[in-house]
C-alpha cells in the first residue's frame, strides 16, 4: 500500500477562511486540502489517510461536533483540531469529551495553529505506527496453531511450564516446544514481550 | 202767566195762598205734579207742561201713569195702593232715576223725588221731576270715555301706574295687573311700595321717589329694578315716570310706565354668559377664531386670537398681508399661503400646521382649519378658527424621542442577544485576514521565495476581507445608532436580504437554518427601514429562541414576504418552535411581559408601536405541524411610486 504523505484536511463553510488557511498551512509546507462541508469531507473520506483534520465547529447543514461523531462512529483515528469563536467554549469542551485533540480560538496567531496541527500530526503518526504494530501481531497470532494459541493463553497469564503441561495434560517438554515456536512466530524476544504484544492486540480498534 | 185751569175747576174760591203756591209751583225750574191718593194729576205745573208736552188741561184729573212707559205705567197704581195700606216709603222721601213719557211717546230719563203731603186725607202726592237727559249724556260720555282709556291702558303692552303722593296704587292696568299677578281691584288702593317691591329694594324706591315730589330728582329719568309679585317672583321693570299735578301745579301723584324686562335680562345674561364661556374655552384650549370677508378684510377675530398671536387687541386683526408679514414664520409662509390660496380659489378646506413668529421673537405651533361661509350682504367669508398646538407638539416631540429612546434600547438589546452570532460574522474575516498576512510573512521569508500568485490572492483577499468585517461593522452601527426615524420606499425582499447579515450568524451559532422564500415580486412599501428591520431581527430573534428550546429536529425557519389578502405587504417568520400558548399570547405586547430568562420583555411592545407608526400591524398564527409563525403588515405603495 502506497502511504500519501500527511494532509491537512481543513473544513470551514467561510470561503473566505478556508482560502487563507489554505495558503497558510501552503507555506509552511504542509499539505492542504480543503472542504466547503462536513458532508463534503465525509463522502471522499478514507481512513487509511494520514493526517489531521482542522474543523470550525459550528456550520450550517452538519456541524463540526456532528462530524466528529460520524467519524468516531467509523471508528476514524484522524484527529481533530476544532476552531472555535468567541463565546463558543461550551461546545469546545464537548468536543474535547469526544476525543478531540486540541481547539483553537478565532482570530488566532499562525503559530498557535501551526503547532496545534503539528502535534496533531505527530500523534496520528503515532497512532498509525501503534496501528501497524498492532496489526503485525494480530498477523502473527493468526499463524499460531490451536495449541500453540492455548500456550500462549496460558504463557502470558504467567504460568510455568509444568502448571501448563499440567493444564493442557501434556509433557512438560511438549510445552515448552510449543513456547519456542510461539516465541519464534511472534518475533518475542522476551517474556515481557510478548506479554506486550499480547495486551496489545486484545485492545480496541 | 195765565190763570190755572184746576183753580176754576175749584169753584173760583182762589185763596192768595193758592196763588202764591201756583207762582211757586209755577216759578220752579223742575216740573211739579201733585196726585192724589189715585194716582190723579190734581196739579201740573208749567215746567210740567214744558216737560212732558202736555196742557195743565189735558192731563188734570188722569192718572198720573200715562206720563210713564210700561211696565212702571202698570205697576204704578199698585205702588201708591202697596204704601197707602202699608206706610212702607219706596220712593217716597228719596230722589230715584226713572224714565219719563212724552205726550209724542218719546222717553226721557228724569229724577223723581216724590213727597207725601201730610195732614190731608186721603193722602196727595207731590213730585218733583228734573230732566237729566243732559246731564245723563254727559256722564255717559265720561264714561265712554273713561272706558275707552281704560281699553287703552288695557291694551298697553307696558304697565301703567298710577301712584298719589303716599305711593297708594290708584291705577294699574290690565298688563301690570298681569305682571304682577294681582286682580286690578285687589291692588288699587294698597301702597305700592309695601306691596310690590322687595324688601330690599323697598327704601331705596321709596327714597328715590319722595325725591320726585320735592324736586330733587328727575322723574323723566330711566330706571330699571324688581318688583316683587303677588307669587313671590321677582321680575325685572324698565321703568319710565311722570309726575301728575294738581289744578294749583302740585304733585300730586305720579304716572309710570314700567316694561318687564325679565327676559331680556335674561337673554342678555346668557348671551353674556355664553360670550364668558366661549372666551373661556378658547383661552383654555388656546382656540381663537377669525371671520375675514373676502378678499381681505374687514376680519373680526376672537379675544384669544390676540393672545395666541401676540399682537395688541387694540390694533384690531390683521390684513392678510401684515398677517403673513408679522406672524407667518417665514419658512412656513409659502406652505400657508398656498393652503390658502387652495381654500379660497377652490374650495379646498382650509386645514393646515405652521408656525407662528410672535412679537417677542417666540415661536409657536399653531393649527388652523377654516373655510368659506356666506357672509352679510352676499359676500363670501372665511370663517376659521386658530389653534395653538405648541404644547401638543413638545408632547408628540417628548413622546417621539421617548420610543425613540426606547426603541433604540430594545434595538441594543435585541443586537445584544445577537451579539454572539455579530462576533462570528466579524471575527470570520478576521480570522482570514489574519491567515493571509502570516501566511505572507512566511511565503516571503522563505529561502525559495514566494509564488507570485500565492501573494497576489493574499493581498486581494486581505483587502476584501478588511472591507468585509467593515461592511458589517457599518451596517450594525447604522443599525444600533441613535437616529432619527424616516421613511423610505423600499423593496421588501431587498429588507429581508440586508438583515440577513445579522440574523443568519446567529441561527448558525444555533445551528438553525434561516430560509428564506421570495414569492413573486412584491410593490414597495413606505417604511424606516432600520426601525422595520429591527423588528423582523426581534422575531427571528424569538423564533430561533423557541426552536432552540423546543429543540425539534427541524432546525428551520422560513422568512417570508408576500401580498396578502388586503393587499398589504406581509412579512412572516415561521418556526417549527414552542408556540406561543393562549396565555402568552394573551399578554402578548405588554410591556415587560417575557418568558425569556434574560429578556427585557420589550421586543413585542415595541415592534407593535413601530408597526402601528406604519399604519401596519403585528399578528402570529400557529405553524401547521407545530411551531409559531408571527408576521407584520405593510401597507403596498402603488407600483409607480417605486
Amino acid at each position: 500500500m502506497k502511504e500519501k504523505p500527511a494532509t491537512v484536511f481543513v473544513v470551514d463553510d467561510d470561503e473566505a477562511v478556508r482560502t487563507s488557511l489554505r495558503l497558510l498551512l501552503k507555506s509552511v509546507g504542509l499539505p492542504v486540502e480543503t472542504f466547503a462541508s462536513a458532508q463534503e469531507f465525509l463522502d471522499q473520506f478514507d481512513p487509511d489517510r494520514a493526517g489531521c483534520l482542522v474543523l470550525d465547529i459550528r456550520m450550517p447543514g452538519m456541524s463540526g461536533l456532528e462530524l466528529q461523531q460520524h467519524l468516531n462512529d467509523r471508528h476514524s483515528i484522524m484527529p481533530v483540531v476544532f476552531i472555535t469563536g468567541h463565546g463558543d467554549v461550551p461546545m469546545a469542551v464537548e468536543a474535547m469529551q469526544a476525543g478531540a485533540v486540541d481547539f483553537i480560538q478565532k482570530p488566532f496567531r499562525d503559530q498557535d495553529l501551526i503547532d496545534r496541527i503539528n502535534r496533531a500530526l505527530e500523534k496520528d503518526r503515532e497512532m498509525r505506527s501503534q496501528l501497524r504494530e498492532r496489526d503485525e501481531i494480530r498477523r502473527r497470532m493468526s499463524q499460531l496453531t490451536p495449541r500453540e494459541r492455548e500456550v500462549l493463553e496460558l504463557v502470558t497469564q504467567g504460568k510455568a511450564n509444568k502448571v501448563i503441561a499440567g493444564d493442557l495434560n501434556v509433557s512438560q517438554r511438549t510445552v515448552e516446544i510449543h513456547r519456542a515456536r510461539v516465541m519464534e512466530k511472534m518475533g518475542a524476544n522476551s517474556l515481557a514481550h510478548l506479554v506486550r504484544m499480547v495486551i496489545e492486540a486484545h485492545r480496541e480498534g | 202767566m195765565k190763570p190755572a185751569p184746576e183753580a176754576a175747576r175749584s169753584g173760583g174760591a182762589t185763596s192768595i195762598a193758592e196763588l202764591e203756591l201756583r207762582a211757586v209751583l209755577d216759578a220752579a225750574v223742575d216740573a211739579v205734579i201733585i196726585i192724589d191718593s189715585g194716582g190723579m194729576i190734581e196739579t201740573f205745573s208749567r215746567a210740567a207742561e214744558r216737560l212732558f208736552g202736555y196742557s195743565s188741561a189735558e192731563v188734570v184729573g188722569r192718572n198720573a201713569s200715562m206720563l210713564m212707559p210700561e211696565p212702571f205705567r202698570s205697576q204704578h197704581d199698585g205702588y201708591i195702593n202697596h204704601h197707602i195700606r202699608t206706610g212702607e216709603k219706596r220712593i217716597i222721601g228719596k230722589g230715584r232715576e226713572v224714565v219719563a213719557q212724552r205726550r209724542d211717546g218719546s222717553l226721557f230719563p228724569v229724577s223723581l223725588a216724590v213727597g207725601r203731603i201730610e195732614g190731608v186725607d186721603p193722602p196727595r202726592f207731590v213730585g218733583f221731576i228734573h230732566d237729566i237727559t243732559d246731564r245723563k249724556r254727559v256722564v255717559e260720555a265720561l264714561r265712554r270715555e273713561r272706558d275707552r282709556a281704560q281699553a287703552y291702558l288695557d291694551l298697553a303692552e307696558v304697565m301703567l301706574l298710577a301712584l298719589d303722593a303716599n305711593g297708594t296704587i290708584s291705577l294699574v292696568n290690565r298688563k301690570g295687573c298681569e305682571i304682577l299677578g294681582w286682580p286690578e281691584d285687589e291692588l288699587v288702593g294698597r301702597n305700592w311700595f309695601d306691596t310690590c317691591l322687595p324688601a330690599d329694594l323697598r327704601a331705596d324706591v321709596r327714597s328715590m321717589f319722595a325725591r320726585f315730589f320735592d324736586g330733587t330728582a328727575s322723574p323723566a329719568q330711566y330706571a330699571e329694578h324688581d318688583v316683587l309679585t303677588r307669587g313671590g317672583e321677582r321680575k325685572l321693570i324698565a321703568w319710565r315716570n311722570v309726575l301728575l299735578r294738581d289744578e294749583r301745579g302740585l304733585v300730586s301723584g305720579t304716572l309710570s310706565s314700567g316694561e318687564d324686562i325679565t327676559e331680556q335680562r335674561n337673554a342678555i345674561e346668557a348671551l353674556r354668559n355664553s360670550e364668558q364661556l366661549l372666551r373661556d374655552a378658547q383661552s383654555i384650549a388656546n382656540l381663537g377664531n377669525y371671520e375675514t370677508t373676502l378678499p381681505d378684510g374687514p376680519a373680526d377675530w376672537s379675544a384669544q386670537m390676540y393672545a395666541i398671536l401676540g399682537t395688541d387687541p387694540a390694533d384690531g386683526p390683521l390684513t392678510l398681508k401684515a398677517y403673513v408679514e408679522r406672524c407667518v414664520h417665514p419658512d412656513d409662509r409659502a406652505r400657508f399661503m398656498s393652503a390658502w390660496h387652495r381654500l379660497v380659489d377652490e374650495r379646498e378646506p382650509l386645514d393646515v400646521e405652521y408656525r407662528i413668529v410672535r412679537p417677542d421673537g417666540s415661536s409657536h405651533y399653531v393649527h388652523s382649519i377654516g373655510r368659506i361661509a356666506q357672509g352679510d350682504h352676499g359676500l363670501l367669508q372665511v370663517v376659521g378658527t386658530l389653534h395653538d398646538i405648541t404644547d401638543r407638539k413638545r408632547a408628540e416631540e417628548e413622546s417621539r424621542q421617548a420610543q425613540d429612546r426606547l426603541t433604540q434600547f430594545s434595538r441594543l438589546s435585541t443586537m445584544g442577544e445577537m451579539a454572539a452570532g455579530l462576533a462570528h460574522e466579524i471575527n470570520q474575516p478576521l480570522t482570514a485576514i489574519a491567515n493571509y498576512a502570516q501566511a505572507l510573512q512566511r511565503m516571503l521569508a522563505a529561502p525559495q521565495g514566494a509564488d507570485p500568485d500565492d501573494v497576489t490572492l493574499a493581498l486581494e483577499q486581505i483587502s476584501a476581507q478588511a472591507l468585509r468585517a467593515g461592511e458589517v461593522i457599518r451596517r450594525l452601527r447604522s443599525f444600533v445608532k441613535n437616529r432619527e426615524a424616516k421613511t423610505e420606499i423600499v423593496d421588501p425582499a431587498r429588507l429581508i436580504s440586508d438583515l440577513l447579515v445579522f440574523a443568519e450568524p446567529d441561527a448558525r451559532l444555533n445551528d438553525i437554518r434561516l430560509q428564506v422564500e421570495h414569492g413573486d415580486a412584491l410593490p414597495p412599501v413606505a417604511c424606516d427601514p432600520v426601525q422595520i428591520q429591527q423588528v423582523l431581527l426581534n422575531l427571528i430573534r424569538n423564533a430561533i429562541d423557541a426552536t432552540i428550546e423546543a429543540g425539534t429536529p427541524s432546525r428551520r425557519i422560513v422568512l417570508r414576504a408576500r401580498l396578502d389578502d388586503d393587499g398589504a405587504v406581509e412579512v412572516s417568520v415561521e418556526d417549527r418552535g414552542t408556540g406561543i400558548s393562549p396565555e402568552v399570547a394573551e399578554n402578548l405586547g405588554n410591556p415587560f411581559f417575557t418568558t425569556k430568562a434574560a429578556g427585557t420583555g420589550l421586543g413585542i411592545a415595541i415592534s407593535r408601536s413601530i408597526l402601528r407608526a406604519h399604519g401596519g400591524r403585528l399578528a402570529h398564527r400557529a405553524t401547521p405541524g407545530g411551531g409559531a409563525t408571527v408576521f407584520f403588515t405593510l401597507p403596498a405603495m402603488p407600483w409607480s411610486e417605486k
